[in-house]
């Protein structure tokens, strides 16, 4: 059920079936790393005993938070994040802590010290990384809302693979404040829901400035979901060539093409735009390169010193190591290696500075287009999620590195971005992106509300158990 | 690279990796050359790097008035060993 439909049971049996289906569906899904008990306690408010998922990287006081990896995995934080202590106020209940990729630190959720998260829809497939343990619970119907974080499409990828709705708002919309870091200056929270309508109410919650964190804004919250207007006769949308070109599924293009028909039916002006070629294909490397180094830095604090899972030595020096090298898996360690190459000074010039440089090329290139439109829309991912043993990505195919990492640019600028479905193929969800300008989360919700009535992919849930 | 350079370079960061780790990481960085290969393409000079999304002041310096004071048990409540209100590590002046 959806928040709406939820709202209209008594408060205190709104989050009952959550609480007694997850144990089930976890069983198929392994999606969660650590259930949280109904407290018998309801709080009225925008979220009045609605049950939420949290990624397991939110701070949650007396609650392990883990970030599905070793090195956290005997940690318990004193406080909470401020959007914990915000859902608690609206009167949300807890009801898991949501699988992930390893320190949020991949696009697949394959890398969870807990194993895979699987897909609702087939679990012989990804739900996708790294909020994929939130996007699974809400697919499968367990819990209307779930909250994510997303550097460079981890929120927006998964919604598009489980048929959800996915949501990066403005860098600064939402405040991180104990939200276990990957890379600060691209890091968002996001959330999951089923429909957009609980989206633009969930962004009423989330929102707001929050002085523990000294990257969020000031600028006013709108009260999105009563604001909310699927006119989009003054619209001007444009679609993303460089994307629709690198990508070659014919059903994903036909109903991307099914969209765009409906929105220009509906009044909206539309215009196809391509973005210089060659900087759109450095979209990976360049977001590879940056997120890779600030999560080394970020990371430098995972000793087993103060907290986490500490592994015996002779001196402090031996502690660290030890405790590193057991607590970081391979695929951790790998990206650290390849962050920290990039930090050296040798290399700084070439590799982080280049990459920081190029990302402000990139984003200039994208606002000159941007501003004066409303929403830039593409197909959200080239194909259906894939299968669990995939390995056969051709990582310098412009399929992969511009039809799979778009999503980065909302990343880039601090851009809202939302993924919704918009069908199927082979009976696995699809999904299409929209980004708007920053802090026009208004028009976004509009314009992706227009989108889900063309295409009628409103609150599909694929039950498991 | 070498697996020896890779495994310098984890020391450096202080975690060892196995043979077959440093082995993946050498592979895995021919792919990322070819990536740089087009970041070089690109025409940077003269570019100020970005290193944040936007231009927008959020940031002041407050009141200094202490706020969200964690108490010392909170502080050393995750540690893995505890004394006397310290965390206990191996001496380091030996």
């Amino acid at each position: 059920m959806n928040i709406d439909e939820l709202m209209v049971l008594d408060i205190k049996d709104r989050a009952n079936e959550a609480y007694k289906k997850i144990h089930e569906v976890n069983d198929k899904l392994n999606a969660v790393i650590t259930f949280i008990d109904d407290d018998g306690k309801r709080k009225e408010g925008k979220l009045a005993g609605i049950p939420v998922a949290l990624k397991d990287n939110i701070s949650t006081k007396g609650i392990r938070t883990t970030a599905a990896s070793d090195i956290l995995d005997n940690y318990i934080p004193v406080y909470d994040a401020a959007i914990v202590t915000k859902l608690k106020e609206a009167g949300a209940k807890f009801v898991a802590k949501a699988s992930m990729d390893e320190l949020a630190m991949g696009g697949t959720n394959r890398t969870a010290n807990i194993g895979p998260c699987l897909n609702p829809y087939d679990d012989t497939r990804i739900t996708g990384g790294s909020s994929g343990g939130s996007a699974a619970l809400v697919a499968a119907g367990i819990v209307p809302l779930a909250i994510g974080s997303d550097t460079g499409d981890s929120v927006r990828k998964p919604a598009a693979y489980c048929g959800i709705v996915g949501v990066k708002p403005s860098y600064g919309r939402i405040s991180r404040y104990g939200i276990i870091p990957y890379a600060s200056s691209l890091d968002h929270v996001g959330y999951f829901t089923t429909n957009v309508k609980d989206a633009a109410l969930a962004l009423e919650v989330l929102a707001g400035r929050d002085d523990k964190d000294m990257t969020s804004s000031f600028a006013p919250v709108e009260n999105y979901s009563e604001i909310l207007n699927s006119d989009v006769k003054d619209k001007k949308i444009l679609v993303f060539g460089n994307v629709y070109d690198a990508l070659n599924d014919e059903v994903i293009k036909d109903r991307f093409d099914k969209v765009v028909e409906g929105l220009k039916e509906r009044g909206a002006t539309i215009k196809v735009v391509h973005f210089d070629d060659d900087l759109m294909k450095c979209l990976f490397p360049t977001y590879f390169i940056i997120a890779n180094a600030e999560a080394t830095a970020n990371h430098s604090n995972l000793d087993g010193v103060r907290f986490g899972h500490r592994v015996d030595g002779t001196s402090m020096e031996e502690i660290m190591t030890n405790t590193r090298t057991r607590g970081f898996s391979s695929f951790i360690k790998k990206r650290f290696v390849i962050g920290s190459y990039s930090l050296f000074e040798e290399n700084q010039e070439r590799l982080l500075k280049k990459a920081q440089r190029v990302r402000r090329l990139i984003v200039e290139e994208v606002l000159k287009e941007l501003k004066e439109a409303d929403g830039l829309l593409a197909p959200a991912a080239g194909t259906i999620a894939p299968k669990l043993d995939n390995t056969s990505t051709d990582e310098l195919s412009d399929e992969y590195l511009i039809g799979e990492n778009h999503m980065v640019i909302g990343n880039f600028a601090g851009l809202p971005s939302i993924t919704l479905p918009m069908g199927y193929k082979d009976e696995m969800p699809i999904g299409i992106n929209l980004t708007c300008n920053a802090f026009k989360e208004a028009d976004m919700f509009d314009i992706a509300q227009a989108i889900e009535n063309i295409t009628g992919c409103k609150d599909m849930i694929k039950e498991v158990a | 690279m070498e697996v020896n350079e890779v495994k310098e370079l984890a020391k450096m960061l202080m975690f060892e990796l196995t043979d077959k780790e440093a082995n993946e990481i050498i592979e895995e960085f021919k792919t990322f050359d070819k990536q740089l290969a087009l970041l070089d393409k690109i025409d940077t000079e003269g570019v100020e790097e970005m290193v944040y999304p936007f231009d927008v002041e959020t940031a002041y310096l407050r009141d200094d008035v202490p706020d969200h004071v964690l108490s010392q048990d909170e502080v050393l409540a995750n540690a893995a060993k505890t004394k006397q209100g310290h965390i206990v590590v191996p001496k380091v002046v030996k």
